[in-house]
C-alpha cells in the first residue's frame, strides 16, 4: 500500500511538473513565433510602403533634389512647384476627368445590367442557370489578352476607336461578370428571402418584388459594387492603351505615360511623381469608401 | 406560376448574358479562330486571311523568344504563388490579431490596392533604377553590397532566373499582396474559435494552432486562391509591359506581353492570337477546375 502511494506521488508530481514545463516551453516558443512574425511584418511594411513614400516624397522635391547622389530620403528643398507646373506639360485634370467619366459610366452601366441577373442567379433555380454561371465565370477569369485583338478590331471597324463610347463598352464588358458575381454573393448573404415572399403573397409580381423591395434595401451593396467596378476600370491600362490613346481623350493611366520618353526615361521626374500622386488620390478616396466591404465582398464573390 | 417564374428568370439574366457573350465569349473564340489563319496586317490587303491550320502555333513554338516567355511566365507565376501566399498568411494573422493601431496597419497593408498598377510599375522602375536606387544606397550603407545591383538591367542568368526577372516578380507580388491577404483573412474568419481554445487546453503553442487548426481549415480556400493566382498570373500583362517591355533580352518577357507586341508592334495578329490561344488553353484548363469546385460548393 505504502509503496504504491510513494510510487504514485512522484509520478503525479512528475506529470504535473511535466505539464508546467510544457506550458513554459510553449510560452517561450510563442515568444519566438511572435518575434518572427513582428520582424516579417516590419520588413513587409517597408516593402509595401517604400514605393508609396518615395512617390509622395519625390513629388515635393525639385528635379535636382530627386536626382541627387546618394539619394535623399526626405526633401531637402520642400516645394509644391511640381504640382503647379505639371498642368503645363500634360492636361492632367482633363485626363482625370476622362478617367472618371469612362470608369463611372462603365461601373454604373454594368451594375445596372448586372443586378437583375445577379438577383435571379442568387435566388432561383432555372434551366440553363449553370450554363449562365459558367459563361460569366469563364469571362471573368480568363485573361483579357485572349480577347483583346478581335475586340480591338470590332471597335475599330465600328468607328469607335478613340471615342468614349468604345472604351465604355469594352469596360462594361469586362466589368460585368465581376459585377454579377459580387452582387450575387451580396444578395445571397444580405437579403432574407422572406421579404419578397411576403410581397409575392400580397400579390406583387416577381419583377415588382425585385424592383420595389430588393433593390431599395440593397442600395449599400449596389454602391459598393459600383465603386469596386469603378476602381477596376480606373486602374486599367490594357484597354485604355489600345482604344483611347490619342490627344486629350486619354485616360490618366495612359496619360501619365506622356512624361516618359523612349526607354522609360522620365524627363520631368518631379512633375511625373506629382502626376502619379494625383492619379492615386481618386482611387484612394474610393478605396476608403469600400474598405469595410472588402472582407465580406471576398467571402461572397471574388473581388479582384 | 412555375412558367411565369421561368420567363421572369430568363428576362432578368438576358441582358447580362448578351453582354457577356458579345463582349467576352465571341471575341475569345474569334481570337482562337484567328490563330488558325494567316493574318498579317501588312499583307492582308493582297493576301486576305487564308486558313493555315496549326502553322502559327508551329511558328511561335519554334521562336526562342516565345519559349523564353513561356518559361518566364511559369517561373514568375510560381514565385508569386509561393512567396505571396507565405507572406499573405503572416500578414493575414497580423490583420486579424487585436492590438492598438490595428486599423492603421490594416490600411497600410492594403496600400498597393489603391495605387494604380501603372503608377506602381513606374515608381518601382524609378526605385530600381541602378544608379539612383535608394535600395542600393541603403544596402551599400549597411555594407551588404559593394557595387550597385542593376535590378532591371543586369544580364547574367542562372537557368531561368535573372535579377530583372526577380525584380519584376517582386513588384507583381507587391501588387497582388492586399488581395491575397484579404482573401486569406476572409477564410480565417470562418474558423470557429473553440478549435483554438481546444489547442489552448492541450497546452499547444501558437505554431501548433497554425499548423493543426488554421492551415488544415484554410486548405480549401488556399486551393481556390492558388487557382485564381495561376489564372491571373499566366495572363498577366501590365507590370511586365510597363516596367521593362519584356527586356532586357527577353528576361522579363511573358506570354501576354509577347502576344501584345506581336499584334501591335509587328502587326502579326495571327501569331499574337496563337500566343493568346495558348494562354487561353492553359487558363481555361485551370478555370475548369475552379468552376467545378465553385459549383460543387453551391450544391452542398
Amino acid at each position: 500500500m505504502t509503496t504504491t502511494t510513494t510510487e504514485h506521488m512522484p509520478r503525479a508530481t512528475g506529470r504535473r511538473s511535466g505539464r508546467k514545463g510544457g506550458f513554459a516551453r510553449s510560452r517561450n516558443a510563442d515568444r519566438l513565433t511572435r518575434a518572427i512574425v513582428i520582424v516579417v511584418t516590419v520588413l513587409a511594411l517597408v516593402y509595401i510602403l517604400l514605393p508609396v513614400y518615395w512617390m509622395v516624397k519625390s513629388s515635393f522635391q525639385t528635379n535636382a533634389d530627386i536626382r541627387a547622389l546618394p539619394p535623399h530620403w526626405y526633401p531637402h528643398e520642400f516645394t509644391i512647384q511640381a504640382y503647379l507646373d505639371m498642368t503645363y506639360v500634360i492636361p492632367i485634370w482633363r485626363y482625370i476627368l476622362n478617367s472618371i467619366y469612362v470608369a463611372a459610366a462603365a461601373a454604373i452601366l454594368s451594375t445596372l445590367i448586372g443586378c437583375s441577373a445577379a438577383y435571379v442567379l442568387a435566388r432561383f433555380r432555372f434551366p440553363g442557370m449553370t450554363l449562365c454561371l459558367v459563361a460569366i465565370l469563364a469571362t471573368q477569369l480568363i485573361p483579357p489578352i485572349t480577347r483583346a485583338f478581335p475586340l480591338y478590331s470590332a471597335i475599330q471597324s465600328a468607328g469607335l476607336l478613340n471615342s468614349y463610347t468604345g472604351i465604355i463598352i469594352a469596360y462594361a464588358g469586362f466589368s460585368l461578370p465581376f459585377c454579377v458575381m459580387l452582387l450575387r454573393g451580396y444578395f445571397m448573404n444580405n437579403c432574407p428571402p422572406d421579404l419578397e415572399e411576403a410581397a409575392l403573397v400580397d400579390g406583387c409580381s416577381y419583377f415588382s418584388a425585385f424592383w420595389r423591395i430588393i433593390l431599395p434595401i440593397s442600395l449599400p451593396g449596389l454602391a459598393a459594387v459600383t465603386i469596386f467596378t469603378f476602381l477596376n476600370a480606373w486602374n486599367d491600362f490594357l484597354w485604355a492603351s489600345l482604344l483611347l490613346n490619342q490627344g486629350d481623350m486619354k485616360t490618366v493611366q495612359v496619360g501619365i505615360g506622356d512624361f516618359s520618353g523612349e526607354g522609360g526615361n522620365v524627363r520631368y521626374i518631379s512633375m511625373f511623381m506629382a502626376a502619379c500622386v494625383t492619379a492615386t488620390i481618386p482611387a484612394l478616396i474610393m478605396f476608403l469608401f469600400v474598405q469595410r466591404w472588402l472582407v465580406s465582398g471576398l467571402t461572397a464573390g471574388s473581388v479582384k | 406560376m412555375e412558367r411565369k417564374r421561368r420567363w421572369f428568370c430568363f428576362f432578368m439574366v438576358l441582358p447580362a448574358i448578351l453582354f457577356t457573350v458579345v463582349l467576352g465569349l465571341i471575341p475569345m473564340f474569334t481570337s482562337l479562330g484567328w490563330s488558325f489563319l494567316e493574318y498579317d496586317l501588312m499583307r492582308v490587303q493582297e493576301h486576305g486571311t487564308p486558313f493555315v491550320g496549326l502553322e502559327n502555333y508551329r511558328t511561335v513554338l519554334n521562336d526562342g523568344r516565345f519559349l523564353r516567355s513561356i518559361s518566364n511566365t511559369f517561373v514568375m507565376t510560381g514565385l508569386v504563388v509561393v512567396v505571396a501566399i507565405a507572406l499573405g498568411l503572416v500578414l493575414a494573422h497580423v490583420m486579424k490579431a487585436e492590438y492598438r493601431g490595428r486599423a492603421i496597419v490594416r490600411v497600410l497593408i492594403c496600400a498597393p490596392w489603391f495605387v494604380p498598377p501603372v503608377v506602381a510599375a513606374a515608381i518601382w522602375a524609378w526605385l530600381l533604377n541602378a544608379d539612383r536606387s535608394p535600395i542600393n544606397s541603403a544596402l551599400m550603407d549597411a555594407g551588404i553590397i559593394e557595387s550597385n545591383i542593376r535590378f532591371l538591367t543586369d544580364s547574367s542568368t542562372w537557368g531561368p532566373f535573372s535579377i530583372p526577372l526577380l525584380s519584376v516578380t517582386a513588384v507583381r507580388i507587391w501588387n497582388g499582396l492586399p488581395f491575397i491577404v484579404i482573401f486569406i483573412l476572409a477564410g480565417m474568419q470562418s474558423i470557429p474559435r473553440d478549435l483554438y481554445e481546444a489547442v489552448d487546453v492541450d497546452g499547444g503553442n501558437l505554431w501548433s494552432k497554425f499548423r493543426h487548426v488554421t492551415l488544415p481549415l484554410l486548405r480549401p480556400i488556399l486551393g481556390v486562391l492558388i487557382m485564381l493566382l495561376l489564372i491571373t498570373g499566366i495572363g498577366h500583362f501590365e507590370i511586365n509591359y510597363i516596367m521593362t517591355g519584356g527586356g532586357p533580352q527577353d528576361m522579363t518577357n511573358v506570354m501576354a506581353v509577347y502576344s501584345y507586341l506581336q499584334a501591335f508592334n509587328f502587326f502579326r495578329f495571327d501569331l499574337a492570337s496563337a500566343a493568346g490561344g495558348l494562354i487561353l488553353l492553359i487558363t481555361a484548363a485551370i478555370c475548369f477546375f475552379y468552376i467545378r469546385t465553385q459549383l460543387r460548393n453551391e450544391d452542398r
